[in-house]
């Protein structure tokens, strides 16, 4: 991430009279600010209030203090969910940061047919969460999905994908890096193109070959948009939530349980909104650790190499 | 012989035919399984091409689901949700970029803020709000809460500081005020943010999911991808009929054919927003 460049100082003209009223950059912000604080920021920190009351939604709501976060020791189901994303996010980030950056490297070469090979990875991209969803339902189906029968040609059968605890998450796994790989590849193309091509050509002359120009170059200088591709990647992953809604709901059991899924079926299905508010919380809590130690190691390390 | 350039180029086309097998063999094989009467599709024979070619699945999807009205709910939903976020957030990023008053650096925080702030947190007070207010089931419940959205204000503020001073001082000078300064000397400079910022907002309002399936009851309130997850989360993680599975992807086709064929047409714009955001934001 860039640092944000400040407002410059006003031209000569402005500084001597300022052309506008003293209400008129409040009047410009008002139609936002009013947006943001009704749908953004009221409601965060009413969800946070939330998180220490008991509401159901017939009926008011009463204050129980910490109650919430006391039963969330003791909740089996948010232990379950707890471990799934964690797993789920474990295994897709590194398979989508190793994938999406393979492919941006392979599809950045000069050669016929890239901007072929670019459009068919984006294109999953495109499709919208619940058709990605139905589409591998079907074809991770037991007997009769494509996977399946092909997995059948080569001896192994009957893979119970989504119906089994053991192998479900992997199918969703599966199904998210299909997905989403065209995304990150775009933003590894985009960092791609801010190499300048002397470097790779000055090595060269200095005899660099193909995989040293990859690991002291290309690698090297792509850390800054490693890092952002990264971040996403976790963020995303941690919300987890469309596929496994449409896949499994969660489901066998609680072997595809995500934080997500859990803080729906809490809140909008036992209509427990003040616990649903709570494991909201929680999420939060988690997403912006990551966030403060990202920032951490982004300033000791990766700045130095990148911009 | 067969020289290194040509190995590298068989190496190349080998593995480029592999990856567009990997990347578009899903979406072929769901166009063909939606053409297909349920006896070819219960079975272990791949036929891509079917044998015998019927519309029975679509004639099933426009009979029994609101799949038309879904999909014009979600139309007038994201394209008000772009108008909403191109109106609101080039007025405030030019505020934040372009004048001095008191506040400003805080707000802007503030706002930056929020990016941290999984939106699943706002989900359960905005449901009660609506609810309060009796909006649920309304187009509105599903375009205003995307009039908040961060990444659009921050985009615009990037962009209105790299315009030069000089343009706006002119008018000035013409007599111009602000608010006319801003409509016809800021925006018509400000069209490849514009773009950006409404290809994204569309986009992540045509996908979303979460709020939509939460704020709408009623099945004629719906929007696509919401009526979409009903073809499989009847019985979710169970065998269903084979039928089903043709109807589902003859839904999908449905749902699916919109957004790939703007995205060929649109394909350079689709990239620039992504990569503006995904890097800037």
């Amino acid at each position: 991430m860039r640092v944000l460049p400040r407002p410059r100082a006003l031209a000569a003209s402005e500084r001597a009279v300022r052309p506008y009223s003293r209400w008129t950059p409040y009047l410009f912000l008002l139609p936002y600010l009013l947006a943001f604080l009704t749908f953004r920021l009221g409601p965060s920190i009413f969800g946070l209030g939330m998180s220490f009351t008991k509401w159901s939604i017939v009926g008011s709501p009463a204050w129980i203090g910490a109650r919430n976060y006391e039963l969330m020791q003791i909740d089996p189901r948010l232990d379950a969910a707890l471990k799934n994303t964690a797993f789920f996010t474990g295994l897709t980030v590194p398979l989508l940061v190793i994938t999406s950056l393979a492919l941006a490297i392979f599809l950045n070469q000069p050669r016929r047919g890239r901007a072929l090979g670019r459009v068919a990875a984006f294109t999953p991209y495109v499709l919208m969460s619940t058709v990605v969803g139905v589409l591998w339902t079907w074809l991770l189906e037991k007997d009769f999905g494509l996977i399946n029968v092909y997995l059948g040609k080569l001896g192994i059968g009957g893979v119970p994908w989504l119906m089994s605890k053991d192998v479900a998450m992997y199918g969703i796994i599966l199904t998210t890096v299909w997905w989403t790989v065209g995304y990150g590849m775009v933003l590894f193309l985009a960092g791609l193109q801010d190499i300048s091509a002397e470097l790779y050509e000055a090595a060269r002359i200095d005899g660099a070959g193909s995989l040293r120009l990859l690991r002291h170059i290309t690698l090297p200088l792509l850390a800054p948009t490693t890092f952002v591709v990264l971040m996403l990647t976790i963020i995303n992953s941690f919300q987890v939530f469309d596929q496994v809604y449409v896949m499994t709901s969660g489901g066998p059991g609680t072997a595809t349980l995500t934080l997500v899924q859990y803080i729906y079926t809490t809140a909008f299905q036992n209509l427990r909104m003040g616990y649903g508010a709570a494991i909201a919380t929680l999420l939060f809590a988690i997403l912006i650790t990551f966030a403060l130690i990202q920032a951490y190691l982004y300033r000791r390390g990766v700045r130095g190499v990148g911009s | 012989m067969i020289t290194t350039k040509q190995l590298g180029a068989l190496i190349w086309y080998i593995l480029l035919a592999l990856l567009l097998v990997l990347m578009l063999a899903p979406i072929v094989w769901m166009l063909s399984t939606s053409f297909k009467p349920e006896t070819e599709i219960g079975t272990i024979n791949i036929r891509w091409i079917p044998r015998t070619f019927t519309l029975e699945n679509y004639e099933k999807v426009f009979d029994r689901f609101n799949i038309l009205r879904w999909t014009l709910n979600s139309l007038i939903v994201s394209t008000g949700a772009t108008m909403l976020v191109l109106l609101l957030d080039s007025l405030a990023g030019y505020a934040l970029a372009r004048m001095n008053f008191a506040g400003r650096d805080v707000i802007f925080a503030v706002i930056l803020s929020m990016l941290f702030v999984p939106m699943q947190i706002t989900v359960v007070p905005l449901f009660l709000m609506f609810a309060e207010v009796e909006l649920t089931d309304t187009y509105l419940a599903l375009i205003l809460p995307v009039g908040a959205n961060v990444t659009g204000v921050f985009l615009m503020r990037q962009f209105f500081l790299n315009i030069p001073y000089e343009l706006e001082d002119a008018a000035r000078v013409d007599g111009a005020n602000t608010l006319r300064i801003w409509w016809s000397v800021v925006l018509p400079l400000a069209k490849p943010a514009l773009t950006a910022v409404a290809i994204v907002t569309f986009l992540s309002t045509w996908n979303s999911f979460f709020w939509p399936l939460i704020a709408t009851r009623t099945d004629a309130s719906r929007t696509l991808p919401v009526g979409i997850a009903q073809f499989m989360s009847l019985r979710p993680g169970q065998a269903q009929g084979m039928q089903a599975y043709g109807q589902a992807m003859a839904g999908a086709v449905i749902a699916a054919l919109p957004p790939i064929v703007v995205f060929y047409l649109l394909q350079r714009y689709f990239i620039e927003g992504i990569s503006m955001t995904g890097i800037k934001g």
